[in-house]
């Protein structure tokens, strides 16, 4: 240390003359001498001190008057008006209106969306006044309406009321929400989880809570619409890789180092993002592949199991549980406990490092209050009935493979989800030359090594798939009705057309439940099959 | 730095003996006869079972004075409402003055106090003709300032020469703040100084776990830090502390009453879960009825809620703005709204907090400038502001904001988060607490976190707004919906505020329903039919008594604190009280010196980034569940603890604590 102060001696030597010299202005701010005389002191004592303090303050200072309302009117393409031409531009200036209308079809949508009278489940009463098969609720595990869960609910709901009324950083947090963690963490062996309030706003905080400006982000061309927030407000390199095709991904991770040693840019953070079981179509990843590729190119990985948690694996946890991958492979695994759990909320699973960075870094869980602490306990409980019920999720999965024994030999429907997902993704398969099947198959690897890749930097592929979005969403929208009519309640995979960073191919997404006896299940997609060869059939 | 010493560093920890973190003595204890957390957790519901039947007279509550020289070996932790029945050392637990026989309260005093005395009630709001007064700013003394600095001063230069010695000490320790085999720091030491070295030191000051109903007071599981602050044992024992900091503006947090009636019989019928988004299959009838309601209650044509308020801003404003649309936003707003503008895509520029100047003087420039460097004019504009900072305790001035909205053409996005329930003779929010129209305003925003005791948001505006929100915001189709318990807390506590007018279901009916105008009572029609309904809820006197009891509290707390001579921000009639300390270090003082004390209190403390750097403060939610003698409790111990900590900086007239007390109903009903 004291070589270098020697060495820079000069130096401070200089800066103390100049702060000499601001010394007579600076003496009339009013406790000036007070410093002035402790900056003295201790610059006899350690000139080095002086330099770093005076820093300090100056950013202290700095960070002070950097006021956030600041106007821009340095800015060389400002125009200087006179405060008459401004009233007239102001009386000129006509906003568009707030909302604009709904359309015929919008209007439509939204009128025929079903809704349930009383309690939700495998067979709910609807508004007019049908019981149906409900195909369409997230209910895998059948844990809503569950007698257990609804009596742990009202004990607690005696105990505690209903909300926790603040934020977990001031008084929110309550034992029934650190038990909960407790159990998501120990439910998939992770060191620690955290919860949010809400499944959607999980995965959006988490990803900007990490990655910030200048980090890298890989990630998958079919994440769902939280992702693609996340990654938005994140405001990282974002790169793509072709949906569900590992190949893709490795090519992209060779390429951002290959541009990294080349530009000889710093290390930075990097992620790999992708969803467990994809919202958009049901596929699955191959996670051992995906756990293989980011050890080898030193990626962490973000995997969104909001479909795949409660839905796969002997007991419910998910890809991890499926594929025998430790979830401490997973850097941060994210899930749902409003749809695995039947309760509201969502969760990250992790290290104790990653989890309690967003304890302070993770936007909606610091600034939201806690969820309710009935619904804390009904989704610990759901954990409590999935591990000691193995039979809930074997019976969910005969009921994946009754459906799909039906509907995977119908001309007209293309499912491209996994055969053991939950969720199936139904779409229209029409024959007609111009409106041919897509290529919803990942390209082979031997035509993507060839060289003819997709940018990494667009979120379109190179081929994407053709099809007619308005007729397919029309004909499905049929389906959907025509179902409804003999007893079976549907829904289409709503998205934000517009608002996605890419169209989703419409489709119907069936969620199963084991709540549902397999005859029910059979005759459900006996309805929905009949629906499609009426509805698609007619144009054949 | 591994001295223990190092912590004594700012002295104010030393005033306070039984700081968790401060001995040695509790650390040992803590580490030997402790179970660990994850034992603790899971004997907590086992406990909870076993206590009920248990007639112990062992005293569940304790100051933490006690918990730490008693055996920590009741770490199986009894329940909430066992308490035995004569233990009232706290002063918390039952009314100082019993009840007299003709007084019957259908409230658990520790949930929601027992309170008859009439003259304990206001009402606050706007007349016709009343002018808007700003709150005026109190500067504190140059020393103050000025050692404010030097603290935080010191705490960068400790806290980076501890990083300097640490790094080349023990490596290890810092090991996951450094690019290790090839991946880069998830938080690198620049990144995460602050948090490590400024906020750790206060930890214990926050995400304090509690249990039980965040009421009038609260239980807190009491714990201690092996490690200083970076991990925490629970020690076994629990203290009931009065509770100023959990928004619970009307005191709807109960377990018991008619609100939790509703919701226990709604649980029965729905269950607790929703299945998924309202448009993939998850929509109940509870919310429709829900959101009509709602409507009702606003005073505005529609609404729709969403599961969480975070989610509510976030999620909706990019439905309504885009690029080449410009919102201007208080620079005060909520992280909430930030986010949902990011998102949008649209351009922000902010104005000085509450400052209708500088927000006249922006609008007049950017609608002449028009979009940055293409000057076309822009799409719309969208003034969004809150109507109850949560952080200062100002209201907007929404008159002036809607003479400019008349003026200037832009849309106007109140977030109601804190005022609704809170403000008004009606409970109804800003608008009704400034007599106006709510029509005149776009968007009204709001969360039933606080006010309502339940989870989520609103927004409400127009048909087509809504229904546009209903098909575009990100909520309706992937987010899950709001819970049925949750809608029912909502549906309880906001009938209980209208009052009810119990209608029969026929046609007659349906045409008196139209005349029933905005704030009047909702007819019964409006409810599920199964609900059970309270007296005291059908005719509107609960929601009157919470309304009134809160206004008094806040007016008082307010004027009384500025007579004692505190500095505060709010606004008289704001529930949200902020009391400014300004020194980092006091800050952490106040809050564990209030925990401490013989009726402990529980406070929050905010700093910096929360707040300005210099304005470190301390923040009261008041709530209607106080009583009079409640607020007495924590003038008393802020008037001991800020004569210790030399925050009485305010100028102005000066009372003495026993004077103020006694001349209470004075103080608020005296014009302002
Ligand atoms: C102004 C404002 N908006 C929105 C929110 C978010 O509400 P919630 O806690 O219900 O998510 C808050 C909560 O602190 C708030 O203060």
């Amino acid at each position: 240390m004291s070589t270098t102060t020697a060495a820079l001696e000069p130096v401070f030597t200089f800066l103390s003359y100049s702060y000499a010299s601001l010394e007579s202005s600076f003496f009339k701010i009013p406790g000036s001498h007070v410093v002035a005389r402790y900056v003295r002191s201790s610059h006899q004592n350690d000139p080095g001190r002086t330099v770093l303090e005076i820093m300090l303050f100056i950013f202290a200072v700095r960070t002070l008057l950097q006021s956030r309302t600041r106007a821009d009117h340095s800015g060389k393409h400002f125009i200087k008006f006179e405060e008459k031409e401004i009233d007239d531009l102001v009386d000129e200036w006509t906003p568009e209106p707030l909302a604009v209308d709904l359309s015929p079809k919008e209007k439509a949508d939204l009128v025929s969306v079903p809704v349930i009278v009383g309690a939700t489940g495998p067979k709910p009463k609807l508004t007019t006044g049908k019981t149906v098969l409900n195909l369409a609720s997230y209910n895998f595990t059948g844990l809503a309406g569950n007698e257990t869960i609804n009596q742990k609910a009202i004990e607690v709901l005696k105990k505690y009321g209903l909300g926790s009324c603040g934020p977990p950083g001031f008084y929110g947090t309550q034992d029934v929400h650190i038990q909960l963690e407790k159990d998501i963490a120990d439910f998939l062996g992770t060191e620690a989880s955290i919860i949010y309030s809400q499944a959607f706003s999980t995965i959006s905080s988490v990803i900007p809570a990490f990655s910030k400006r200048g980090d890298v982000i890989v990630a998958d061309r079919g994440v769902n619409f939280a992702i693609q927030k996340g990654l938005q407000v994140s405001r990282s390199n974002i790169r793509w890789y072709d949906h569900n095709d590992l190949h893709s991904l490795e090519q992209v991770l060779e390429s951002v180092e290959k541009e990294r040693r080349k530009k000889g840019l710093p290390l930075t953070r990097r992620f790999i993002v992708t969803e467990g079981i994809f919202d958009c179509d049901g596929v699955m990843s191959d996670l051992p592949k995906l756990v293989e590729l980011k050890l080898k190119y030193k990626y962490r990985l973000v995997l969104d199991e909001s479909i795949s948690f409660g839905s796969v694996g002997r007991t419910g946890r998910g890809l991890t549980e499926l594929y025998n991958v430790p979830a401490s492979q997973v850097d941060m695994l994210i899930g749902s406990v409003a749809t695995g759990l039947a309760a509201t909320g969502g969760f990250c699973a992790g290290s104790d490092i990653v989890v309690n960075h967003q304890r302070i870094n993770g936007t909606s869980f610091v600034y939201s209050a806690a969820m309710p602490g009935l619904m804390a306990v009904a989704a610990s409980e759901g954990i409590n009935i999935l591990r000691n019920t193995p039979s809930i999720l074997s019976t969910l999965q005969e009921n994946v493979r009754s459906i799909r024994a039906i509907l995977d030999k119908v001309d007209c429907i293309h499912i491209p989800s996994h055969a053991a997902s939950a969720t199936i993704h139904l779409q229209i398969r029409l024959p007609s030359p111009a409106l041919l099947a897509p290529n919803m198959i990942p390209p082979s690897p031997a035509l993507s090594s060839s060289g003819r890749h997709s940018n990494p930097l667009s979120v379109i592929p190179r081929d994407p798939p053709q099809y007619d979005y308005d007729l397919e969403e029309r004909l499905l929208q049929d389906i959907v009705e025509e179902a409804l009519t003999q007893g079976v309640m549907l829904t289409r995979a709503k998205t934000l057309r517009g608002q996605e960073l890419a169209d989703v191919r419409p489709s119907i997404r069936i969620a199963v439940t084991s709540a549902l006896s397999r005859k029910d299940c059979e005759k459900a997609a006996g309805v929905v099959k009949a629906a499609f060869v009426k509805i698609v059939g007619k144009r054949r | 730095m591994p001295s223990p010493n190092a912590r004594g560093f700012s002295s104010p920890i030393a005033i306070n003996p039984s700081s968790p973190t401060a001995s040695l003595f509790s650390r040992k204890k803590s580490s030997t006869a402790m179970s660990t957390a994850a034992s603790y957790l899971s004997a907590v519901s086992q406990a909870d079972a076993r206590a009920r039947k248990l007639t112990d007279t062992d005293s569940t509550t304790s100051t933490p004075a006690l918990s730490l020289s008693s055996s920590v070996t009741s770490s199986s932790g009894e329940t909430v409402l066992d308490e035995s029945p004569l233990d009232n050392r706290d002063g918390l637990t039952y009314p100082k003055v019993p009840p007299t026989s003709e007084q019957v309260f259908g409230t658990v005093h520790t949930e929601f106090g027992h309170c008859g005395n009439e003259d304990h009630r206001f009402t606050a709001g706007f007349k016709p003709g009343d002018q808007w007064k700003p709150v005026i700013e109190q500067e504190p003394p140059h020393y103050i300032l000025l050692s404010t600095y030097v603290s935080y001063l010191l705490l960068i230069v400790i806290g980076h020469l501890r990083d300097f010695i640490g790094k080349r000490l023990r490596p290890s320790e810092y090991k996951h703040l450094m690019k290790q085999d090839g991946y880069m720091a998830l938080n690198s030491d620049f990144d995460s100084f602050y948090t490590r070295r400024l906020k750790l030191r206060i930890d214990d000051c926050f995400a304090y776990p509690t249990t039980g109903v965040p009421g009038r007071t609260i239980l807190l599981i009491d714990r201690s830090s092996p490690d200083y602050n970076r991990t925490y044992v629970p020690v076994g024992t629990r203290t009931r502390a009065l509770n100023i900091s959990s928004y619970n503006y009307l005191g709807f947090a109960q377990g018991t009453g008619g609100c939790a009636d509703a919701v226990e019989e709604g649980i029965h019928r729905y269950g607790v879960a929703t299945c998924g988004a309202r448009l993939e299959g998850a929509s109940l009838d509870l919310h429709t009825q829900a959101e009509a309601l709602i409507a009702r209650f606003i005073g505005m044509e529609d609404a729709l809620v969403s599961s969480m308020g975070f989610a509510t801003n976030s999620t909706i404003i990019p439905a309504l703005v885009s690029k080449g649309c410009l919102v201007i936003s208080d620079e005060l707003n909520h992280a909430s709204i930030r986010f949902g503008v990011r998102l949008s895509g649209a351009n922000v520029r902010m104005f000085k907090h509450n400052d209708m100047g500088a927000l006249e003087q922006l609008l007049r420039e950017v609608i002449s400038q028009g979009q940055p460097k293409t000057h076309r004019p822009w799409k719309k504009i969208l003034v969004i502001v809150e109507g109850l900072y949560s952080m200062e305790g100002t209201l907007v001035n929404l008159p002036a904001i809607v003479e400019l909205k008349k003026k200037y053409k832009f849309y106007l996005f109140v977030d109601e988060a804190h005022s609704i329930g809170a403000l008004g003779p009606n409970g109804r929010g800003v608008c009704d607490y400034f007599n106006m129209d709510p029509r005149s305003i776009d968007i009204l925003m709001g969360t039933f976190t606080k006010s309502f005791g339940a989870a989520g948001g609103y927004i409400s505006a127009n048909k087509n707004i809504i229904d546009r929100l209903r098909t575009s915001g990100h909520s309706g189709a992937y987010a899950e919906a709001m819970s049925p318990p949750v809608l029912i807390q909502v549906m309880a506590s906001m009938a209980s505020i209208m009052g009810i007018s119990i209608q029969q279901h026929d046609k007659a009916a349906a045409q008196s329903q139209q005349v029933i105008a905005y704030p009047g009572p909702t007819p019964s029609t409006a409810l599920p039919p199964w609900m059970p309904l309270v007296p005291t809820m059908i005719d509107g006197s609960d929601g009157k008594m919470r309304l009134r009891r809160l206004a008094f509290n806040a007016r008082y707390l307010n004027r009384a604190l500025r007579r004692l001579g505190f500095i505060t921000f709010s606004h008289d009639d704001s529930p949200v009280v902020p009391l400014l300390v300004f020194n980092p270090g006091k800050m952490a003082v106040f809050s564990r010196l209030m925990r401490t004390r013989a009726t402990p209190i529980v406070v929050v403390v905010v700093a910096y980034p929360a707040t300005p750097l210099i304005t470190s403060r301390v923040r009261f939610c008041l709530s209607a569940a106080h009583t009079k003698e409640d607020v007495d409790t924590l003038l008393q111990a802020c008037d001991e603890v800020g004569d210790l900590l030399d925050l009485k900086q305010g100028t102005g007239e000066r009372w003495p604590l026993q004077e103020i007390m006694s001349r209470a109903v004075e103080i608020v009903n005296e014009l302002p």
